[in-house]
């Protein structure tokens, strides 16, 4: 224990040398970290150049109709008015994005949820071993190769999705599943099936072998059953773990519009079209740069307020 | 965990499995849980690697078991178009990872390990930048490249995926540096040492592991970049991978076997790469740096 002793020791001592350090003018502080100032410039610069920037032009620009090239006229906030009160594709691409993102956060915790609690009560440390390497290698897999691949799965002529469906006799069940608008949504969704998600595993993973054996073991003794050793042990203990994927995915499933892109570029008639898509469509397509970047601006919000609840609601607990 | 709990969860496996049997332990029905997810998972690349040895005609008529003779051939083309891909995506990763990792290091080691005035507010300052989209800087982004007249060059990706790639490398790799004893930078201090060997000699070789999952979550991000690629580049010859295959899937469309041996070629890099890496990758992972 005289270990523990220690920090408290240089703690003070620390305080002491902090006090010393105030004294000094600021001038001669600011001098004294011209190490730091040197090793931060090169982050700063970069930044400054691609990212600030940028995020500020982007902010000034939502308010002008624009197109490079030409010069801009200062609209106020019409662009926001318009998306928000004319534009039915913007309204129905929000709610795509809503659906799209609730699913994503439903299946990744859910599917990797069962597959890690799999995992932890392997018995044998080879076999969690194994299982815990198969779920991570598929992260490894350029994303568009499974995108493209799905893409022909559900193709209507030559897809593995309607030969199987006509094998099973369900003949009427095939379509078009990425150019039929009442289905492409959601062939676009439920792509990936079954949906494992290898860093989520991980994570949770990692948080379920945190837990001391010693709370389980009390349980068991006491009789609790499997599922209650869940419900009432593991689940509880491993909530920061999941709010953070669950954090993580919903703030990529705002923007996120890859997968849109490759399969199905927004159609047909914007049935799949998202946020992120439209706002690529007006800016590249039909050159409204203005009006794409407040798409921009409310993605940003978005993200902003989302942010704002889970640092409000979401502390790590600590056993 | 202590010898002494390990004794006991050993005793309670054991008495546990003789209450059981042998033969109903428990595991089995697991294993063929995880194993059908394993399968599931799997099945589109196997359904992939079996078209890719079709000719058109052998597709046509038997699209997806194996067809006799099989046509490896497939692959020599698509590795011709693919190869000039990869090269392009080594080059644009690794000089991207490569940057990303000294700037990230070099600001992580400066907000963890150094005291300067404003420390705060600068941090504050790079924290405010997580909660920026990428499409809010996607337009402007391009604007500036253009004027910079970067357009259809390597730089044209490079230079901001570093901006963008540096945040969160120097998040996980500051968390890290405030976790190692301030006692090994005093000594060094005391010693005599400058901040640049404290960084170089001391902080660097401590964080081989940190620094290896920052890359690898670094390279998977760049690799996997459809959009912005698609953007800056409209030479095929300087087309990195992914949009690459995307322009490769389009323009051969319905000569699947070329598509699909195109698709398992350009998955493989980064596959070799894990091979090699995926132990410090998994350590890395779990080791409980990365949470709210």
């Amino acid at each position: 224990m005289a270990v523990k002793e220690m920090p408290a020791l240089s703690n003070t001592a620390s305080q002491a040398v902090d006090i010393q350090e105030r004294r000094k003018p600021l001038g001669r502080r600011i001098y004294e970290g011209r190490v730091a100032y040197t090793m931060l410039a090169p982050t700063f610069v970069f930044l400054l150049v691609f990212m600030y920037y940028p995020a500020l032009l982007g902010l000034y620009r939502s308010v002008y109709k624009w197109a490079p090239g030409l010069s801009a006229d200062f609209v106020g906030l019409g662009n926001f008015i318009q998306l928000f009160t004319k534009d039915r594709v913007f309204l129905n691409s929000m709610d795509h994005m809503l659906q799209l993102a609730a699913w994503y956060v439903v299946s990744t915790v859910g599917v990797s949820l069962f597959i890690a609690v799999l995992i932890h009560r392997l018995r044998g440390g080879r076999t969690q071993y194994t299982f815990r390497l198969g779920m991570i290698l598929p992260v490894v897999i350029p994303a568009i190769v499974p995108l493209m691949l799905w893409k022909f799965i559900y193709d209507v002529k030559v897809g593995p999705l309607n030969a199987i469906l006509i094998w099973a006799g369900l003949e009427d069940w095939t379509r078009a599943w990425l150019s039929d608008p009442n289905v492409a949504l959601y062939a676009v969704m439920l792509r990936n099936f079954p949906w494992v998600d290898g860093v989520a595993i991980l994570i949770l993973l990692a948080g379920l072998q945190a837990i001391p054996y010693e709370i389980v073991e009390s349980a068991m003794i006491d009789g609790a059953t499997e599922m209650r050793r869940f419900w009432s042990i593991e689940l509880p203990l491993i909530a920061g773990q999941i709010k953070l994927i669950s954090v993580l995915t919903i703030m990529w499933g705002v923007q996120e519009f890859t997968a849109v892109f490759a399969m199905t570029q927004g159609g047909p008639i914007n049935s799949t079209m998202v946020p992120g898509m439209w706002m690529f469509f007006n800016a590249f397509r039909i050159n409204k740069m203005g009006y794409a970047s407040a798409i921009g601006v409310v993605l940003f919000l978005l993200t902003l307020v989302l942010t704002m609840i889970n640092l409000k609601y979401i502390t790590t607990e600590e056993y | 965990m202590s010898a002494a709990v390990r004794g006991t969860r050993e005793q309670y496996r054991r008495t546990r499995s003789e209450q059981v049997g042998v033969f109903l332990r428990g595991d089995w029905w697991r294993i063929v849980l995880l194993g059908l997810f394993l399968v599931g998972g799997i099945a589109p690349l196997v359904m992939a690697f079996l078209i890719s040895l079709k000719t058109i005609p052998q597709f046509a008529r038997q699209p997806f078991a194996l067809t006799f003779p099989l046509h490896w051939e497939n692959y020599g083309f698509a590795f011709e178009i693919v190869l000039e891909f990869l090269k392009n995506s080594m080059i644009i990763s690794g000089v991207t990872v490569v940057g990303v990792l000294l700037l990230a290091s070099l600001s992580a080691y400066a907000f963890g390990i150094l005291e300067f005035p404003g420390r705060q507010v600068l941090f504050y300052l790079v924290l405010s930048l997580m909660m920026v989209p990428s499409a809010m800087t996607l337009i402007p982004s391009f604007v500036l490249v253009k004027d910079l007249g970067l357009m259809n060059t390597y730089w044209a990706m490079i230079l901001p995926w570093i901006a963008s790639g540096q945040v969160f490398a120097m998040f996980i790799l500051r968390t890290f540096f405030e976790s190692l004893p301030k006692e090994l930078f005093d000594a060094a201090r005391i010693d005599g040492a400058s901040e640049w060997q404290g960084y170089w000699r001391i902080a660097l070789p401590l964080s081989k592991s940190m620094l290896g999952v920052a890359a690898i979550l670094n390279i998977l991000g760049t690799w996997n970049n459809l959009i912005w690629p698609y953007l800056t580049v409209q030479k095929q010859a300087l087309l990195p991978l992914t949009p690459g295959l995307w322009a490769y899937q389009t323009e051969y469309f319905t000569r699947y076997g070329l598509t699909m041996a195109g698709l398992l070629l350009g998955s493989i890099p980064l596959v070799i790469l894990f091979v090699f890496t995926s132990r410090w990758f998994v350590a890395g992972l779990t080791s409980g740096a990365i949470k709210v």
